[in-house]
């Protein structure tokens, strides 16, 4: 397969995600409104201190990434399974591999880059120090990749079942795990004005390894599910 | 033909493992037995209580050696995860997924024996220390493993996805181990569970009897998960329908 | 505080989840070669 199909496929399959996005917005914008509502409860729910708020409010914010993330997770691969494009898609003899990464690409700027864009609002509503605010939307700008690769292997593993997106979620949790403690690590040290770069350096460490690696086990778990 | 090659080969055939593994499954028990037995008797009547903790210690002899199982067992799984995915060996599939249960089960153990280890010695039945956390994420990748196993109609296929888990978590793991240690020394004030300088020599026979012990347990319990998994994916066949006409005879 | 409780506790638990875990399979391989001698009976029975 020469270099310039490769590319143009890859850019191919970039713009029909986006276009396909589109089209259905609304049910995109669904992840996004639960990522404020869980914000929203845990004011609600532990009262409006805020000196309270400002304390838990690096790992409020990231962990309610992680659950929108997980659920706009589900349906990553979910219709073009159903209506066998993805069948298709594997037997085209492009890299499968490079098949998984423009569909997590696509993800991520869909579903992962609102969530850090939205994520100044969510610091106000905890009451993140200012200090804190640009560390977390670094460790949110390297970390909800990471969350879209990961979790595509957890998409691609649970497509052909029935009820996988619930499946789906016990199954990245666990290894999203390290990720959270090094982001929340890193926006707390921020805010006391300790270093962090050690965080985020492991968390961009992170994010390499999985752009390298998380691929092909994303592509070695679809021709699973289509098997 | 090369005997080793013949050897594995044999191995892969289920009928040839069903037969021998049977006859191996007894020993393994007997040996499990026997060194439990010696152990726990050594570790709970003759070995010293420790200088600081008390009695208690001797909780370890159960829960170190059911830790480090829980944590051989799914590297295990990783190991014959990645043979079975990609030489396709089906009893290697079988024993990914045999293994699971009895992992899960030792992570379990693990963890209650721990929290009731904390208790007495360090005044809390659960702590965030970077054991016990991990040990607990552990378990979610089990849990996970398993769900995931049992979520598919076809067994081969379920086998398949299990053993790309396993894999996957597997290069997790590690990390995620060290980060919730980076993560506990950041929180936690006091060491918990330090070793101090060095085990006593009457509290480590009894430690690695028990370790030995578990293997054989895992050995044993395994060959039997494995046999009935191949007579559930056989059932149909040949050497399962013969063995079921001489048994009733 | 005594210890002794939480000991016993911890090898009690520890023996029941090992005994359960091993003894598991043994029941389940007995009721499925239960029921495939069933059908195998029923299957010559009807031929």
């Amino acid at each position: 397969m020469s270099r310039q199909a490769t590319g143009t496929a890859f850019v191919a399959l970039l713009r029909r995600d986006f276009l396909l996005a589109y089209r259905r917005r609304a049910e995109l914008l669904q992840p996004l409104v639960f990522l404020l509502v869980v914000v929203t409860l845990f004011p609600l729910g532990v009262g409006p201190s805020p000196a309270l708020l400002a304390n838990i409010a690096p790992g409020v914010i990231w962990i309610a990434a992680l659950l929108a993330t997980v659920l706009s997770l589900d349906s990553l691969f979910r219709s073009d399974f159903e209506d066998g494009t993805l069948e298709q898609m594997v037997l085209s003899g492009q890299s499968l591999a490079l098949i998984a990464l423009a569909r997590t690409v696509a993800h991520w700027l869909v579903a992962g880059l609102p969530i850090v864009l939205l994520s100044p609002l969510l610091a106000m509503w905890m009451n993140l120090p200012d200090e804190g605010l640009l560390i977390l939307i670094e460790s949110l700008a390297i970390g909800t990749p990471v969350l879209s690769l990961i979790g595509a292997i957890g998409g691609a593993l649970t497509v052909s079942l029935k009820r996988g997106g619930q499946l789906l979620s016990l199954l990245v949790f666990p290894l999203y795990v390290p990720l959270l403690i090094l982001a929340t690590s890193a926006v707390s040290a921020a805010v006391v004005d300790l270093p962090y770069t050690g965080q985020l350096g492991l968390m961009t460490a992170g994010l390499i390894a999985s752009l390298t690696l998380a691929p092909f086990a994303t592509a070695a778990a679809l021709k699973l599910s289509l098997s | 033909m090369n005997p080793i090659y013949l050897f594995f080969h044999k191995t892969g055939s289920p009928p040839w493992f069903y037969k021998y593994s049977g006859k191996l499954i007894p020993w393994l028990w007997a040996l499990f037995l026997a060194l439990t037995i010696y152990g726990l008797y050594l570790g709970l009547f003759v070995a010293p209580a420790d200088y600081q903790q008390g009695e208690s210690v001797r909780i370890m002899y159960l829960h170190v050696p059911t830790a480090w199982m829980s944590m051989m067992i799914y590297g295990l799984m990783a190991i014959m995860g990645f043979i079975a995915l990609v030489w396709r060996i089906r009893i290697m599939e079988v024993l990914v997924i045999s293994s699971a249960p009895i992992g899960a089960a030792f992570t379990i153990i693990a963890l209650i024996t721990g929290s009731l280890w904390g208790r007495p010695t360090w005044g809390t039945y659960w702590v965030w220390d970077a054991r016990l956390t991990s040990e607990l994420v552990l378990l979610f990748l089990y849990f996970g493993v398993i769900a995931l196993y049992n979520a598919f109609d076809e067994p081969r296929k379920a086998a398949r996805a299990a053993s790309l888990m396993s894999i996957v978590g597997a290069i997790n793991l590690p990390i995620i181990y060290f980060s919730v240690e980076w993560w506990n020394t950041l929180h936690q004030g006091s060491s918990m569970g330090s070793d101090g300088p060095g085990i006593h020599p009457s509290m480590l026979l009894p430690l690695l009897l028990m370790a030995t012990a578990t293997k054989f347990y895992y050995g044993a319990n395994l060959l039997t998960r494995a046999r009935l998994c191949l007579l559930k994916q056989d059932h149909r066949k040949r050497w399962v329908q013969d063995l079921l006409s001489k048994e009733s005879n | 505080m005594s210890h002794t409780p939480f000991i016993l506790a911890a090898y009690l638990i520890g023996a029941v989840v090992l005994f359960w875990a091993a003894i598991a399979p043994v029941i389940s391989k007995r009721s499925l070669l239960r029921q495939l001698k069933n059908r195998q009976a029923r299957m010559e029975k009807s031929q």
